[in-house]
């Protein structure tokens, strides 16, 4: 009896998206905080002086919103106790953790397409490069940041400070990422050259970490 | 836990009881796969417990369902976790109706859990936990909260269901309730086990 | 709990460093554009070599912990990354008083600063971790992280490869060395090496003990460890046209008094231990 990951993987994606849509709290409330950093950024950060730092400042806005949507993605399994109940079926572990990584995946990009052309109003942006490449960045970008945020956070709810460990565990392992994530917008807002070092350089970061993840959540997961 | 070991009958109905903090849960969490002991294996049927989950059900005091669905969606859900995809949706749904009728609540019933009584939760935390036909069916403190008309329900089926060949172990206080009706009895102390024996009608 | 093996070696590490620093600080040729202050190097570089070595050896642990796991893997595993992150520390200190004098600013991007500030980061974490963690599954946890971390490791090498080559390059330690300076490097190199792993060894032992009397207390990671950087920021207030040897001897100082102080806090953990024990044994 095979119980194939990528039918679970769905079973577990529709699953989270049927719960969001019946409570609809946990999307309505990330909106209102999105909309919210991005217009604290735009107040605390000149228009005219932050044009170089467009790059990092959007980021650092993606940043703060993902951290904050994260924290609580395993909140409805640990509510009323359910993980237990996954881990005594069958299933294997890796469905509920693909599962639940393309759900934020989703939740995040989501996000971002509502602050994106907020920024862009703030700050009256004009991209000087391709926007087909800012996309790619984003995806890219967000999935190293939802791959590893939904595995740390996982490892969270075995410790005392949940919320605080999830940044504490994600940032330092990110910050190659990150990196790459900032310069690479920064050269495509300013349109001066190729981003396509960075986006490689991101790619990797992202199949490395989402092959770690993978083989090591069952044993976190299981980790009592 | 300190060097436990123990055999179990299949067919039989098991209490396990002690004082607070002897151990119960954790011997239960153990078998059923959630916690890992330091030394030793845990087989069901010769087979090691984290091969044969299938064959296992497990309870607890929180009902381990999502508030947002309903009845039937949860255990829907939890049905999709334990088999191989079927085609026919109706075939899918007969073991859950059936579930849901033998702990006497109503498939139809659309209203998230949520709103749920406890003792309807509980109900319904064992037709999740029974609809796959386990052969081991592990329950912890499974009627704290409920009240005593679900609470007597639920321990009839249990009876029934080990009439039925499901070997059942249960953690619980209320030993009274259970003292017609289970079998035999094991006794942990501050993790050893301590004693077992045949359960005695009015035993306390 | 120590044997003469441990003494003896103690001694002659002791005996070698003394000897590290006095070639480093008295024989080594005057470096041309740097002067004295460059001999930050002999404690600096060594302290880098000694950290990575130490949070390799966590990853080994970690790996073999989560293959057998077996409590002595897992002991190796803490005590690596906690002595790690010490002589990360001196070489978070060390830089920037010689990045200091050397090119005016405090902080450099160079590849090996930033290398060591990322791993410090991660380590720092992975102690946080052990702290914030329930009883069970600290060991499982920690282990997890330590793959994840030092995944990044190679990661962070290349991205500072590829993408840095923009930015000034004032690598401290460029090998352009004179194989005079190159020995003594060397030289400190093994005798602090040396010293890393002695201190590691203590630390293991004292972590054996106290999982096997189960003192979780002791067990848990030095906080004070991670947080020696913080007060070292309030002494960097000096100016660049004092006497160069200031930068030099405050280099040495830091660098002694981080390792002297972690020594203590050890020193006061393996009290508290055998007061533990010995309350045990009357019970």
């Amino acid at each position: 009896m095979s119980l194939s990951i990528s039918k679970l993987t769905m079973v577990n994606v529709r699953k989270d998206l049927q719960l969001e849509w019946r409570s609809r709290d946990v999307f309505n409330s990330m909106l209102f905080f999105a909309l919210l950093v991005v217009v604290v950024f735009s107040f605390a950060f000149e228009r005219d002086e932050s044009r170089p730092v467009m790059g990092g400042l959007i980021w650092i806005a993606f940043l703060f919103s993902t951290n904050m949507a994260l924290n609580q993605s395993w909140a409805r399994e640990l509510r009323n106790g359910v993980l237990d109940a996954y881990r005594v079926s069958p299933a294997p572990a890796e469905a509920l953790f693909l599962g639940k990584c393309l759900g934020n995946y989703v939740l995040i990009l989501l996000l971002e397409c509502v602050m994106a052309p907020l920024f862009v109003i703030f700050y009256n942006l004009k991209s000087g490069g391709p926007l087909y490449q800012l996309v790619i960045i984003f995806l890219l970008g967000t999935w190293a940041l939802v791959v590893n945020g939904t595995f740390f956070a996982a490892m969270s709810i075995r410790t005392k400070n949940r919320e605080l460990m999830l940044p504490l565990l994600l940032l330092p392992i990110s910050l190659p990422a990150v990196y790459s994530m900032v310069e690479a917008t920064s050269i495509v807002l300013n349109g001066d050259g190729s981003p396509w070092a960075y986006v490689k350089f991101l790619a990797g970061f992202c199949v490395i970490y989402t092959t770690a993840c993978f083989l090591l959540f069952e044993i976190v997961l299981n980790a009592e | 836990m300190r060097g436990v070991s123990l055999e179990l009958q299949s067919g039989k109905f098991y209490v396990l009881r002690g004082e607070n903090g002897a151990g119960k849960s954790t011997l239960l969490r153990m078998i059923a796969g959630l916690n890992e002991p330091t030394e030793g294996d845990i087989l069901i049927f010769g087979i090691e417990n984290k091969f044969a989950l299938e064959h296992l059900g497990y309870m607890a005091h929180a009902p381990l369902l999502y508030d947002e669905l309903s009845g039937m969606e949860n255990l829907r859900f939890f049905a999709q976790l334990y088999e191989t995809a079927k085609s026919d949706a109706a075939k899918n749904d007969a073991p859950l109706i059936e579930a849901m009728r033998r702990v006497g609540l109503d498939p139809a019933l659309e209203r998230r859990i949520g709103q749920y009584s406890q003792g309807m939760r509980q109900r319904l935390s064992l037709a999740r936990a029974i609809f796959h036909s386990p052969d081991l069916l592990l329950l912890d403190e499974p009627f704290s909260n409920v009240d005593p008309e679900s609470a007597l329900a639920i321990a009839k089926l249990l009876a029934a269901m080990r009439d039925e060949g499901t070997t059942i172990v249960l953690v619980t206080h209320q030993v009274g309730l259970l003292s017609s009706l289970a079998d035999e009895y094991i006794l942990l102390s501050h993790g050893q086990l301590v004693d077992r024996g045949v359960m005695t009608k009015g035993l306390a | 709990m120590k044997s003469k093996l441990f003494f003896g070696l103690l001694a002659i590490d002791a005996a070698l460093l003394a000897y590290g620093t006095y070639l480093g600080l008295v024989v080594a040729p005057r470096e041309a554009t740097m002067g004295d202050v460059q001999r930050i190097f002999y404690c600096h570089v060594p302290a880098a070599t000694t950290g990575f070595t130490l949070f390799a050896l966590n990853f080994v642990a970690s790996v073999i912990y989560l293959w057998k796991r077996s409590p002595m893997a897992d002991a190796w595993a803490m005590t690596c990354a906690e002595v790690g992150v010490v002589f990360c520390t001196v070489v978070l200190i060390t830089g920037p008083i010689w990045a200091r004098y050397a090119w005016g600013t405090w902080w450099v991007w160079d590849m090996r600063l930033t290398t060591t500030l990322i791993l410090w980061l991660l380590y720092v974490s992975y102690m946080v971790l052990r702290r914030s963690s329930e009883a069970g599954s600290t060991s499982v946890l920690a282990a997890a992280l330590a793959i994840f971390a030092f995944l990044d490791v190679p990661i962070v090498y290349m991205a500072n490869r590829w993408f840095r080559t923009n930015h000034p390059q004032p690598m401290i330690g460029t090998p352009r060395l004179d194989p005079h300076m190159q020995n003594i490097l060397f030289f400190n190199m093994i005798a602090f090496l040396i010293f890393g792993m002695l201190i590691a060894w203590f630390r293991y032992d004292l972590e054996r003990t106290a999982q096997k009397i189960s003192a979780t207390h002791i067990q848990r990671a030095a906080r004070g460890t991670a947080m020696a950087l913080l007060p070292a920021m309030f002494l960097f207030q000096v100016p660049p046209t004092i006497n160069p040897h200031v930068y030099l001897y405050g280099g040495y100082i830091s660098c002694w008094s981080i390792y002297i102080i972690y020594l203590l806090i050890l020193m006061n953990k393996l009290g508290k231990l055998r007061k533990e024990e010995a309350e045990l044994r009357i019970v």
